[in-house]
């Protein structure tokens, strides 16, 4: 005979487990987000859509044997034979084909967050509300707001649907009757009757937002540095997003002449020409006239660029660069993965460097670990430390 | 449920009389039913009614908790541990004929606790308070404010990184005392055996790393006990690791016997029909315990007789085990063949279980059965500077590097010492 026993009220003995674990989840994901993001694709992130972002769990350690030992299975009523092939070298692992550099035993979560979440994630430790503050608003746009009805005023804003009521009203008050008037008889405007629209000039808090990514495409730019450019253009990318209701982005790729091109093409694209980088930032300042007027946007402008260029062209572009400055909430120059060269001395951040102010700033990647603190650099400029 | 405690009762006393009449000998079981999520919580500490809190059980839950509801596992039918009396957790939600199957399925698991010779040193009657006890001496180091969490934490992941490199069930490990008394015995017979030197720690290889660091390590007292507390565990969770097989393969044979014996109704024989088979089903590819366990006892019923049977369930583990009953019969009923990793390149069979490849499979299979997938390390030294020398018995099979510098990291955080590791990688000798 055995012994039955209820349910203890055992509710959830794991609770404080599981928040434990959760807490050492967060900080994995705050720690190892930069290298999560690297891969994602820039654009077409709707807010709402979640996406599932693979996160490293923690890892509990142990001594275990490698890969060199045998292994033996069962598989009754079926035709195995030596040397047969029995699936690939991932064979019982968690199968991450899309992580390049996964190494073997690796624990992988799913965390399943929208882009809100991401950025939370992303940006939450990132210590920037001076900057937040600042750029939110100091940019405002003086926008003409409806304010009523006034006497006075000039003939274009005359209310004339206002200014006929109230001349029936005085008419009604006065018992005048137009049936009953006799021929000749009229009861016209007053100038009292004349009711004009009034408008007072509010200013409003912009929202809009614009950046502005300029790549150097010339021959020098490998898929690697493509790459890295890529990982930092999400960073930006998203942080903007956070930041602001209506985010648009201008895609720029240059090699000695510059041309409008839509995300794919950016990245992926190349020439096999040389490099005059001014004519990238010549483009932006164009797009700007026609498009973007700083008092109604908020711009943004990185350009990423490899650090070679003609240097007949260095004048040019620091020319450009200065008029960009001027209209621009933050521009940040990315030199990428620069070699050591012949030329080190003619590299555009050698150039830039001493010129730039306040709200610009160069930054140089030269791995996949540079990526996240290049980009927390270049947002740190526009605080105006150094 | 369409049925109630007072069924279950009524079969449970009809499975008991059969296994009664069957010679089986199982400590009293002690059934609870839970839901689903209490089950995920109770596997998350292996089936202990209160154990100490680590974050990593909560992630055992997750886990549980995702792949079940991902329906890419389903739950154990019934969780049952190794204590006098057994405590056995049933889900809520199961049918009957399954309820039936399970507590047949239990007392088989408790009989193989109560006799087989691996579990001796488990004191299962006090295993229930030993672990109540530890979690609220963990506890309070929590509370502790010169402890902490997170001091409390990083013990307990040090010790469950290396939880089961200690003293295996069967394995003898001498006090330094033992060794010199039976070193002075054998010089009286033989004055020139091997010099013993006594300022050497440990005297001979010590396989207990956990054991040797709590005993010799200079620690603080809070920390010496959470060692011993995850020592005692991996001590208990040992032969249920090494018998595997057997154990389950014993349950399946004994609820398979019992319900054939019971008068179930015949829509209750489908289901249980059902069940059974799923449970035993091989994996493609892999091993099924319960599939290779249950098969082999019944060989062994056919071959050798019920006698047999008993005592192979006393006196083995897996290893042992299949050593001793696998033959090139079973080899080739089953399709046993075994495969490895070629360096980068693709899994590929190595041997199949024919003529002149059964026996090959057949000890690739005793290799990794029961904790055999669990290297073996050892203390070798400690050195005069305090710091201390693993060892590693390597039998072909190479550890894995990653995990290894790791991993002594943990060992070294229990130390807290410099730890080093000679073992072979690639053929060659490697410090690590």
């Amino acid at each position: 005979m055995s012994i039955f026993k209820e349910h203890r009220t055992n509710a959830d003995r794991v609770a404080s487990d599981r928040r434990r674990h959760k807490e050492k989840i967060d900080k994995a994901i705050r720690e190892g987000i930069h290298h999560i993001v690297a891969d994602e694709s820039i654009i077409g992130q709707n807010g709402k859509q979640k996406f599932r972002i693979p996160v490293r769990g923690i890892k509990e350690h142990k001594f275990v044997y490698g890969d060199n030992g045998k292994q033996v299975g069962s598989a009754p009523g079926r035709d195995v034979s030596r040397g047969q092939k029995i699936g690939g070298k991932d064979r019982g692992k968690p199968q991450r084909p899309d992580k390049p550099g996964n190494e073997s035993g690796e624990e992988y979560y799913d965390v399943e967050m929208d882009l809100g979440e991401l950025a939370e994630y992303l940006f939450a430790d990132l210590g920037l509300p001076d900057l937040q503050r600042k750029q939110l608003t100091n940019i405002s746009a003086h926008k003409l707001k409806r304010n009523g009805y006034r006497p006075q005023g000039i003939i274009p804003r005359l209310d004339r649907k206002k200014s006929a009521i109230a001349r029936i009203k005085r008419m009604k008050a006065a018992g005048f009757d137009p049936d009953k008037a006799e021929e000749g008889e009229t009861f016209p405007f007053h100038e009292d009757d004349l009711k004009y629209r009034h408008y007072k000039l509010k200013d409003e808090p912009c929202t809009n937002a614009v950046v502005f990514f300029v790549m150097d495409v010339s021959g020098s730019m490998d898929q690697n540095k493509k790459f890295l450019a890529r990982s930092f253009c999400f960073l930006l990318y998203q942080f903007l997003r956070s930041k602001y209701e209506n985010i648009e982005v201008v895609f720029v790729t240059h090699d000695v002449d510059a041309k409008e091109v839509n995300e794919q093409d950016f990245f992926t694209k190349g020439t096999y020409g040389g490099t005059a980088a001014s004519s990238g930032l010549s483009m932006v300042n164009e797009i700007i006239s026609e498009r973007f007027h700083p008092s109604a946007w908020n711009l943004y402008a990185v350009h990423l660029s490899d650090g070679d260029n003609y240097d007949s062209d260095n004048g040019k572009y620091l020319e450009e660069h200065a008029k960009l400055e001027s209209m621009v909430q933050l521009f940040g120059y990315v030199e990428l993965e620069p070699e050591k060269s012949y030329m080190e001395e003619n590299k555009l951040s050698k150039v830039l460097l001493p010129r730039i102010r306040e709200n610009s700033r160069c930054v140089t990647i030269k791995s996949k670990d540079d990526v996240w603190p290049a980009f927390r650099e270049l947002l740190n400029a526009s605080k105006g430390e150094k | 449920m369409d049925y109630n405690l007072s069924d279950l009762q009524e079969w449970d006393e009809k499975i008991c009389a059969i296994a009664k009449k069957h010679g089986l000998d199982w400590f009293e079981i002690e059934y609870e039913f839970i839901d689903y999520y209490s089950m995920i919580g109770a596997m998350a500490f292996h089936g202990l009614p209160s154990h100490f809190n680590h974050w990593s059980f909560g992630k055992s839950f997750e886990r549980t908790h995702h792949s079940y509801n991902a329906g890419q596992e389903g739950l154990p039918y019934e969780l049952i541990i190794n204590s006098n009396p057994s405590l056995a957790y049933m889900m809520r939600e199961n049918p009957l004929p399954l309820q039936i199957l399970i507590m047949a399925h239990c007392v088989g698991h408790s009989d193989f606790f109560k006799n087989n010779r691996t579990f001796k040193g488990t004191r299962p009657d006090t295993i229930v308070g030993r672990s109540r006890a530890a979690k609220k001496r963990i506890q309070g180091y929590v509370e502790d404010p010169t402890i902490g969490i997170d001091l409390v934490e990083q013990t307990i992941d040090s010790c469950h990184a290396v939880q089961f490199q200690i003293q295996r069930p069967g394995w003898i490990r001498r006090s330094r005392k033992e060794i010199i008394e039976h070193h002075k015995e054998r010089l009286k017979e033989d004055p020139d055996a091997d010099w013993l030197d006594p300022t050497h720690n440990p005297l001979e290889p010590d396989y207990d790393i956990l054991g040797f660091i709590s005993e010799n390590a200079r620690i603080p007292d809070w920390k010496r006990d959470i060692i011993e507390v995850c020592r005692d565990e991996g001590k208990y969770f040992w032969p249920q690791i090494q018998t595997k097989i057997m154990n389950e393969g014993w349950a399946s044979y004994w609820h398979y016997t019992i319900l054939h014996e019971l008068d179930l109704p015949p829509e209750y024989h489908l289901a249980f029909i059902k069940s059974h088979n799923q449970v035993i089903r091989p994996h493609i590819g892999g091993i099924n315990p319960y599939h290779l366990g249950f098969h082999l006892f019944q060989r062994i019923k056919e071959r050798h007789g019920v006698d047999e049977m008993f005592i192979a369930r006393e006196v083995h583990h897996d290893a042992a085990f299949i050593r001793q009953y696998l033959t090139q019969e079973d080899c080739e009923e089953l399709n046993l063949f075994s495969y490895s990793r070629k360096k980068n390149e693709d899994v590929s069979v190595d041997d199949v279980s024919d003529e002149e490849g059964w026996e090959y499979v057949k000890k690739d299979l005793v290799s990794q059965v029961g904790g055999g997938s669990i290297p073996v390390l050892y203390v070798l030294d400690v050195r005069k500077d305090g710091s201390m020398a693993l060892g590693h018995e390597h039998d072909g099979r190479d550890l894995d590097v990653k995990e290894l510098k790791a991993t002594l990291q943990h060992v070294k955080n229990l130390w807290e010492y410099d730890v080093n590791l000679d073992t072979i990688i690639d053929g060659k000798y490697m410090k690590f």
